[in-house]
């Protein structure tokens, strides 16, 4: 039953290469919906998994997981298109609530970190989805100049990566720094290398934003997103501000 | 009522930032107005505080939050506060017409607000997350206020190497944040003090010693954030962004390395040589900083160059012990780059007009080189060169604290001070004027002038920054060597520089010789001086075999 929950948990908190079935199921679902709706609740599956399990996973697994997450987070620096970068950093992220399960006997708090790491990437597949519609496609360098085209959405966006990035005062940066104070003891390496993943992550979050915000302006008018959406998933960002703030006494 | 001013300083930038968002589309530019005012008024909340700490308030903390969330209010934090909002103000008032007719007007002065409200929270900052936390926004605010403007790939590209730089930074500040953390189980950073003051052999990780462990990676953070060399690429090339971002930069954020050391220096007093290799990157910084300003044709890369020379020395002067001569440094040297940047096209602009040339007696004396009917004894000139610093330095010392000889670090002080005076004096000479005692006393004036300005007012910033004497001492004491080893360095470094005067003079005398055995070499030397060291192209090499390393892991993987 142990090693079924963990393989369960390898899939949907994914390890290299189980993550690889994340990224294809993720790339086969053309509706927008659906994926935001997979960036939420793939990793919670996983977590359900791993509290299934009872047990604490071993410290290899640990490993594997600070590993996978340096993987894609390093992959993730050369992503163009909107989507792979999503679903590639997503994959980093929850790679990383391995090393959480080890030190924490909470299973609220994993899935709550696991919430709070997918929100931003729901958001960015939403985003994407938006930038689609009105270019054909995702993809930096060939939407660019967003600040000028669809300033709106080019301030949601980069406020969103900033999120996904682990900025704080969002729920990604203590989460993080949650996971340091509790790895270092246990296995520094670990520690040394999810600090190395939060620098790559850094670069990969400028440069998907260079390519997409910044740019000539386009000649061509372009649709924004309307001030009452623009609003709204402000809101959502808020909210994960303060959830972040919030959320910092039980994680720190 | 401290807790009120501390909270009003905090608050009051952040307020305006949001004011001014929400008023933008009503006011349009008029909304710049919210935020000068929101500025104006932090400096005076901010002078309040400064007042308070100097009135002899004692050193306290607010707490607003359970585990985090300390703000400190204590002589560093209110002069900190006081200087950073001074220069915000200052960029506030010079940005409103400098910047009117850019895109995105008032995104400017939301996001200066912003800088300044986490500028001011680090400098307050009472606990290792809140000081985490400012450390980290400060680096993002500034990528966006170097990319302002949204158009400029190049104006992004070097933004993005500060944040990487600054990003690099973050990260052993953060290792240490957790090594406190697991040491004492606490955040705050007073409690944390306490205990290393108590248990200074406290060990760490695979039984490193607690203090020198976080010492070194606080030192690391702090080299990152004050360009010191190997992490100095990105200060000389953030040009591409607006003036106001450049003076904010050179005058304030580019500070941060000496605040964060003097945050630290209870933690620094109790290590044992970690101050010593702080010395030697600053010296390394200052002298690689300085060649590298005379080398650039460009202007703005040579004031880039011209900070991080500077802040070499702001972090040699850690590195003797002299923390609050640090503090003194970074306050003067934000004074005056900040002038610089901001009256640059001022002055540009009035040459155009007028050459500026005053004709008075004075100016005319000193710019216009009229020589001697006959030269002074060159034993005299050289007793006056070599003596008369040395007497002026020692007497100016002596007033404030006549024990400084007891200290390493103010000898290395002098020795740095005696060797500027020399050098100011022999540079003298090559002024050839008719009348060079006349020029010897307005130099010899203005030496004293500056002396005892900055023995009087280093001395001031240390009774106020670190008011128990006993402390002073042992921030000095950390700093010092061996006594056998640091005579033969004094000695060392003597025959360096006479050697450097006597290499100058025979230079200047012989005129350059196209036959010089040397002439290879010092070309091989300029090219790499031009060429920046090579330091650049190092990285741009190291990022572009990275980007495809992960290219072809993606091809493998098929993208999956």
């Amino acid at each position: 039953m142990e090693a079924l929950s963990y393989l369960v948990a390898a899939v949907f908190l994914p390890l290299f290469p189980a993550s690889m079935l994340f990224n294809r199921v993720f790339a086969r679902a053309g509706d927008t919906r659906l994926r935001m709706a997979l960036l939420l609740v793939w990793p919670q599956v996983g977590v359900f998994a791993l509290a299934l399990g009872g047990s604490q996973p071993p410290a290899w697994l640990i490993g594997w997981g600070v590993l996978t997450a340096a993987l894609y987070a390093f992959r993730a620096l050369v992503l163009r298109e909107l989507n792979m970068w999503t679903a590639h950093m997503a994959v980093s992220a929850w790679a990383l609530l391995w090393p959480i399960a080890l030190a924490s006997e909470d299973g609220n708090a994993l899935a709550l970190q696991g919430l709070a790491l997918s929100v931003p990437f729901a958001l960015l597949a939403w985003q994407a989805g938006r930038i689609e519609a009105v270019f054909g496609a995702a993809y930096a360098g060939a939407s660019g100049g967003l600040a000028h085209a669809m300033p709106r959405l080019a301030t949601l966006m980069t406020v969103t990566v900033l999120a996904a990035v682990g900025t704080p005062l969002f729920p990604g940066f203590f989460a993080l720094l949650a996971t340091i104070t509790r790895t270092a003891p246990l296995v520094p390496v670990a520690a040394i290398v999810i600090l190395v993943v939060w620098m790559l992550w850094a670069w990969a979050g400028a440069r998907i934003t260079r390519g997409f915000v910044v740019g000539p302006p386009c000649e061509e008018s372009r649709t924004d997103i309307s001030g009452t959406v623009a609003l709204l998933a402000g809101l959502v960002l808020v909210a994960l501000g303060v959830a972040g703030v919030g959320l910092s006494g039980y994680l720190v | 009522m401290t807790g009120g001013v501390v909270a009003l300083v905090l608050g009051l930038p952040l307020v305006t930032a949001l004011l001014t968002q929400l008023g933008a589309s009503r006011l349009g530019w008029q909304s710049a107005r919210i935020s000068i005012a929101g500025a104006t008024l932090t400096f005076a909340a901010a002078a309040v505080l400064v007042g308070l700490a100097l009135a002899g308030k004692p050193a306290t903390s607010f707490q607003l939050g359970a585990s985090w969330g300390f703000v400190l209010f204590d002589p560093l934090s209110s002069l900190m506060a006081f200087v950073i909002s001074g220069i915000s103000l200052v960029v506030h008032v010079y940005s409103r017409r400098y910047m009117a007719e850019e895109q995105g007007y008032p995104r400017f002065f939301v996001l200066l607000d912003l800088m300044t409200a986490a500028l001011l929270l680090m400098v307050c900052a009472g606990d290792l997350v809140t000081l985490l936390i400012a450390w980290h926004l400060i680096g993002v605010l500034l990528y966006f206020l170097l990319g302002h403007d949204s158009s400029s790939q190049t104006a992004h590209r070097y933004a993005s190497w500060t944040l990487l730089t600054y990003r690099f930074g973050d990260l052993p500040l953060l290792l240490a944040a957790v090594l406190l953390y697991q040491a004492f189980g606490t955040w705050s950073l007073e409690t944390i003090f306490e205990r290393i003051i108590a248990a200074p052999d406290t060990e760490s990780l695979w039984g490193l010693p607690l203090a020198e462990t976080v010492a070194a990676l606080v030192a690391l953070s702090a080299f990152a954030r004050s360009a010191q060399f190997l992490l100095h690429t990105w200060l000389p090339y953030t040009m591409s962004g607006p003036t106001p971002v450049s003076a904010l930069m050179h005058a304030g954020i580019v500070n941060a390395g000496g605040f964060l050391i003097n945050r630290f220096a209870p933690l620094f007093v109790n290590t044992d040589g970690v101050l010593h290799w702080i010395f030697v990157v600053g010296l390394v910084t200052a002298v690689i900083g300085s060649v590298l300003m005379l080398a650039q044709n460009d202007i703005k890369k040579a004031l880039g160059y011209s900070t991080m020379g500077q802040m070499g020395f702001m972090i040699m002067e850690c590195g003797v012990g002299a923390f609050s001569l640090a503090i003194y440094h970074l306050i003067a040297h934000g004074l005056f780059k900040g002038t610089l940047f901001l009256g640059a096209g001022g002055v540009i602009n009035e040459a155009r007009q007028d050459d500026g040339v005053p004709k008075d007696d004075l100016y005319t004396f000193v710019v216009e080189r009229r020589p001697a009917r006959r030269r002074q004894p060159w034993l005299v000139m050289a007793g006056v060169t070599l003596v008369v610093p040395m007497t002026i330095l020692v007497l100016a010392h002596w007033l404030v604290a006549n024990d400084f000889f007891q200290k390493q670090g103010a000898i290395v002080l002098l020795f740095f001070g005696w060797v500027t005076g020399a050098q100011l004096i022999f540079s003298t000479y090559r002024m050839r004027t008719e009348n060079i005692w006349r020029l010897m006393g307005l130099m010899l004036f203005s030496f004293t002038i500056v002396v005892l300005g900055y023995t009087f007012i280093s001395h001031a910033f240390d009774v106020f920054l670190y008011p128990d004497p006993v402390f002073r001492s042992s921030i000095y004491a950390a700093a010092g060597i061996d006594i056998f080893w640091f005579d033969v360095l004094v000695v060392l470094m003597t025959l360096v520089v006479v050697l450097g005067w006597l290499v100058t003079y025979y230079a200047e005398r012989d005129g350059r010789r196209r036959d010089s055995p040397f002439g290879a070499l010092w070309r091989s030397f300029y090219t790499l001086v031009a060429r920046e060291f090579f330091v650049i192209n190092a990285y741009a090499r190291l990022s572009g075999w990275l980007l495809a390393l992960a290219t072809r892991i993606n091809v493998m993987l098929r993208w999956s």
